[in-house]
């Protein structure tokens, strides 16, 4: 690995044992891939924040870094935390897991790093640009920071984009290379794929059967930020695919290399319907509706209170939405909020469905039109989980 | 005795008992970092503690936060000796580096049918080696 003389001074220890110990972390993990130098990066989104998933090991690792008062090097921000910092109780959030949290964020604010609390930077203003190295580390962000705004980043955990945060450098590897970047399987969408649910379907069936190998998606008519979102969260989580292309829509799809294609799959109305299907669980009464797996854009919500019309949510069925503190800031959101609660909706901030330990323990039925929520739920099999279109889902629980 | 080649990420000469894990670890969920036991129940080592162990599993799975607990088990004084693995991967590597645990990793073998719960193993990262007495 070549290292520049600040780089080298980093490794060597003049800046203290923490920022070694970081720049050691990026050096290996980058000699272990093949790379042969560190690359300076824009700016990080950094994943590991809610207590249900980092847990107690993350303060003895907070404890290192505060020892060497250690601040980021460049714009960063956090992934969701496991509650709304501000509406915690009225999610059902426990008094001891609220201060652990808040213990967390306070020490990733410590060293500087923007409490977001989102896995949506680019919807609140922070849009990567094309070719520009990134290090975020949530995975749908990943997706769509490649694939839709051809930025370069790949997948980091939260200790390396952390490290990158802190040190300004990432190993040049994997996806921060042109070559890496080349779709190796065509798919011809040939199923009608309309509702956010679908998109969803679409990512979840390709990463299930095709893990961490990019695509080239032909045939998919329109496209916006809110369904590659829901294209490459679900392909993110079902295989680990952190990049992709759509033929006339992404950035790359025109000039990238088709030259390594080795297979042409279709994704047929019985492929769609075989993902509707596994996510076909709820045979009683369901209790949650969760939306916002990514956290839902202004469009998004507005869409959400433009299909319940005048109706309201029934009696025992809870409705929540997910999404950013700086987005409602927003006046139209503000108005939209009020209008959306009046038929009974809440929209929490700063967490999600995934990352907040009450959705899994408090509610056992529960519907959404995100495939990687449907698939984070029912992971662990003590939860029931339904995947519907949203239009589907307030039709069933409204009045 | 059996030597075999392995390739250096983490630096250490240490001498001790192999733990064989036969299936993917999830450091997160998977290990506590306050004793060092292994909680998945799905793993035959459930209940065993990685403590001054040398421990052997094929790759780690899971959330990338397990590097904090590999951490974690070194400054709870309940870290293993050392870390063998068939392909190191970054959830490892960082939290082998910032515990500083030494670590090694073979791509061309099967770790976890070479090495034996049990077996006497000396890591050698001047000479890239281990050596395996068997048990």
């Amino acid at each position: 690995m070549f290292l520049t003389k600040e780089q080298q001074k980093m490794l060597d220890g003049e800046f203290g044992h923490a920022i070694a110990k970081l720049t050691q972390l990026i050096v290996k993990i980058g000699e272990v891939n093949g790379a042969t130098r560190l690359i300076p990066i824009k700016n990080a989104q950094i994943a590991g924040v809610s207590y249900l998933t980092v847990g107690e090991p993350i303060f003895t690792f907070f404890n290192m870094l505060s020892e060497d008062n250690v601040k980021v090097s460049v714009p960063s921000w956090l992934n969701p935390a496991g509650m709304d910092m501000k509406k915690w109780k009225e999610m059902g959030i426990k008094n001891d897991f609220a201060e652990k949290q808040r213990k967390i964020i306070q020490q990733y604010q410590k060293m500087g790093i923007q409490t977001t609390l989102t896995c949506t930077p680019y919807l609140i203003g922070h849009k990567p640009k094309f070719g520009e190295h990134l290090a975020w580390s949530e995975s749908s962000a990943v997706s769509v920071a490649n694939a839709y705004y051809g930025a370069r980043t790949n997948r980091e955990g939260g200790p390396s984009s952390l490290a990158s945060a802190i040190t300004g450098f990432t190993a040049d590897y994997g996806l921060h290379k042109k070559e890496n970047r080349v779709p190796k399987i065509v798919v011809d969408v040939k199923a009608t794929i309309t509702h956010f649910s679908d998109f969803s379907a679409l990512g979840y069936w390709y990463g299930e059967k095709f893990h961490g190998i990019i695509p080239y998606f032909r045939s998919i008519k329109n496209t916006n930020i809110d369904q590659v979102k829901m294209l490459g969260a679900a392909m993110a989580a079902s295989g680990s695919v952190a990049h992709f292309h759509i033929a006339k829509h992404t950035p790359e799809a025109e000039n990238v290399d088709l030259s390594y294609i080795s297979e042409t799959v279709t994704f047929n109305e019985s492929d769609k319907k075989q993902i509707y299907d596994h996510f076909n669980q709820i045979k009683e009464r369901v209790n949650l509706v969760v939306i916002g797996c990514p956290h839902t854009s202004l469009e998004d919500i507005k869409l959400i209170d433009s299909s319940f019309g005048d109706k309201s949510i029934k009696e025992g069925i809870k409705f929540w939405v997910f999404s950013s503190q700086e987005l409602m800031q927003n006046d139209k959101a503000k108005k939209l909020l009020t209008s959306l609660e009046e038929k009974g909706v809440k929209i929490f901030t700063d967490t999600c469905m995934v990352v907040s330990p009450v959705v899994r323990e408090n509610y056992k039925n529960i519907l959404t039109n995100s495939a990687k929520a449907a698939f984070y739920l029912t992971r662990e099999g003590t939860n029931k989980v339904s995947l519907l279109s949203l239009s589907e889902i307030i039709e069933g629980v409204s009045e | 005795m059996k030597t075999m080649k392995i390739r250096t990420i983490v630096e250490g000469t240490v001498e001790g008992i192999a733990l064989v894990s036969p299936i993917p670890i999830s450091f997160f969920g998977g290990v506590d970092a306050e004793t060092g036991i292994i909680t998945d129940s799905e793993n035959p080592l459930f209940g065993e503690s990685l403590t001054d162990k040398i421990f052997v599993f094929p790759e780690s799975k899971g959330s990338t936060v397990g590097s904090y607990v590999i951490y974690g088990l070194s400054v709870n004084n309940v870290a293993p000796l050392a870390l063998i693995a068939n392909k190191a991967e970054t959830i490892v590597i960082a939290g082998a580096i910032l515990a500083n645990i030494p670590f090694v990793d073979k791509t061309d073998q099967d770790v976890t049918i070479s090495i034996k719960t049990g077996d006497k193993l000396v890591i050698d990262t001047t000479q890239n080696i281990i050596k395996i007495k068997k048990e």
